[in-house]
């Protein structure tokens, strides 16, 4: 409970310092539209060229970009603002003020930042993925959609444990202030099924740095390619890789030591 | 001048060559993309044969080629230059005798272009050791056809998105009026696809537009995949542009100067 209203102070804090740019956010919600336009646009170049891509249809690569976007916005609105005032704070020695607090660091790092406008990019994640699904026809049950939930979760805290591990690295490395950029690069290939692309990248985006894990992996489960002994196994791995990211969290905050002298 | 530009050139490679480690993260955050999309359009043509007329092959060669034309005929200028303007320190330059933009802001594009094919080089070799491109319709002649139309891209291309900072003079939100433009050529340049691929509107505006001089007209001349009387409407629509970027890009100067008032005391 107490993390929950902690929760709800930050988001008013945040709500608070992006209404003070009222003009910035329009203009960033017209020119995400139009990002989405393209996005459409280059779906149906695409489709105007072949009927399926990697074994999945028009309908299925929607319901992709949705769940894609699902991912994206969890970056934006929350990863990438926290990267950078974790990245500062290191630099300038304010992660001493963090520590100081009596709430789990973690939390903290993670929750401080978070671009509130984005959340209106959430509603048209769920627009797309229904969307989609009703265009490609796939035949949804209540366990698939549930599997589908669950591994979007899963996935997505996949790849926030390879967030934590990453800029927990800093602490070892301080000068690592590019810690993030091979997660941000590399996050784009999300957009598309792993099945079209050639093996090496194949193996890149599901093990080293798992973003099919939360993006095709799910839509799998939509359309009921997985076995549930494979959906048990994302979920294993998904907590298992929670622990491990949050021990090495902990042991970097043991070798933090402050900027100053 | 040209000692200034040589001058101009020392300071700039030096300043860069600090960078060098951002460099590659920017190299590596860059290439993502046209893998991509190399793997999209593979995978369509193999699983089809071809599109279009395309083979896996044809759009293997045509994006390893993207890799390095879009090297040569791209600019980072906005991200150089806008904030200078923001936070007033355009002012120390504004009062040196030479242009500011066409001088020191062209010679440091060139550094970092230099240094970012320096990088791109080793990765592009083992990327054609991955993905086996069959570069037999590449001819000499092709390659050197090519390279003025890349000079004439790369400052078109300059220019345009010299004009499109120079808009920071007015307004803050200088980035979003760039972020619309990136958008353009993304869809008018070929990057997405190879131009033929696209439909048949988007075709007959994209050849009347500056972009596809950045990235599609380049690689289709490198790759012999152009007439001659294609290649010769492509080098009159680059001139054209050229004289319109550089009338332009002057207007919009010589109007922001006027505009100018540095920040602080």
């Amino acid at each position: 409970m107490y993390y929950l209203k902690l929760l709800n102070t930050f988001l008013k804090v945040n709500i608070q310092m992006s209404l003070a740019y009222r003009a910035d956010t329009i203009v960033n919600i017209l020119l995400n539209i139009m990002w989405l336009g393209w996005e459409l646009l280059g779906l149906s170049i695409i489709f105007g060229n072949t009927t399926s891509l990697g074994g999945w249809g028009y309908g299925e690569l929607i319901t992709l970009l949705g769940v894609f976007r699902l991912v994206n916005t969890f970056m934006i609105a929350l990863i990438w603002p926290n990267t950078e005032k974790f990245n500062q704070s290191i630099r300038d020695g304010s992660m001493d003020y963090t520590i100081l607090q009596p709430v789990n660091s973690m939390f903290l790092v993670t929750f401080s930042r978070i671009s509130v406008w984005r959340i209106w990019d959430l509603v048209l994640a769920v627009v797309l993925i229904v969307t989609g699904i009703n265009i490609s026809g796939d035949i949804t049950t209540p366990i698939s959609i549930l599997t589908f939930l669950l591994l979007t979760v899963s996935g997505t805290i996949v790849l926030y444990s390879l967030w934590i591990v990453l800029i927990a690295l800093t602490f070892w490395f301080t000068k690592f202030d590019n810690n993030v950029t091979i997660l941000q690069a590399l996050l784009d290939s999300g957009r598309y099924p792993v099945t079209v692309y050639p093996v090496w990248l194949r193996i890149i985006v599901t093990f080293i740095i798992p973003i099919a894990l939360a993006t095709t992996v799910p839509l799998q489960a939509l359309r009921g390619d997985l076995n549930l002994l494979r959906v048990l196994m994302f979920l294993g791995i998904s907590t298992v890789s929670f622990l491990i990211a949050s021990r090495i969290w902990k042991a970097g905050l043991k070798k933090y030591s402050g900027a100053s002298s | 001048m040209l000692k200034i530009f040589q001058r101009l050139w020392q300071v700039n490679w030096a300043e860069q060559w600090q960078y060098r480690a951002n460099l590659l993260m920017y190299l590596f955050y860059w290439l993502v993309s046209p893998i991509i999309y190399l793997a999209v359009w593979t995978s369509i043509a193999n699983s089809k044969g071809s599109v279009n007329g395309f083979t896996a092959n044809d759009f293997i060669t045509y994006y390893m080629t993207l890799l390095i034309v879009d090297q040569i005929t791209s600019n980072i200028v906005i991200h150089t230059f806008a904030y200078k303007i923001q936070d007033g320190t355009l002012s120390n330059e504004l009062i040196r005798p030479i242009h500011p933009m066409l001088t020191n802001a062209l010679v440091n594009n060139i550094a970092f272009k230099m240094l970012t094919i320096m990088g791109l080089v080793p990765i592009w070799i083992v990327l054609a050791l991955l993905f086996k491109p069959d570069f037999a319709s590449v001819t000499w002649q092709g390659i050197l056809l090519a390279i003025p139309a890349m000079i004439l891209g790369f400052f078109i291309g300059f220019l345009l998105s010299a004009a499109i900072t120079s808009v920071a003079f007015w307004t803050t939100r200088v980035y979003s009026i760039h972020e619309f433009y990136y958008a353009l050529i993304l869809l008018f340049s070929g990057q997405f696809v190879p131009l033929t691929l696209m439909p048949q509107l988007i075709q007959n505006i994209a050849h009347y537009l500056p972009f596809q001089l950045f990235m599609y007209f380049p690689i289709q001349v490198i790759l012999g995949k152009l007439s001659t009387t294609q290649i010769m409407q492509g080098y009159v629509v680059a001139g054209v542009w050229l004289v319109l970027s550089i009338t332009f890009f002057r207007w919009v100067w010589r109007n922001g100067v006027k505009q100018f008032s540095a920040v602080g005391a």
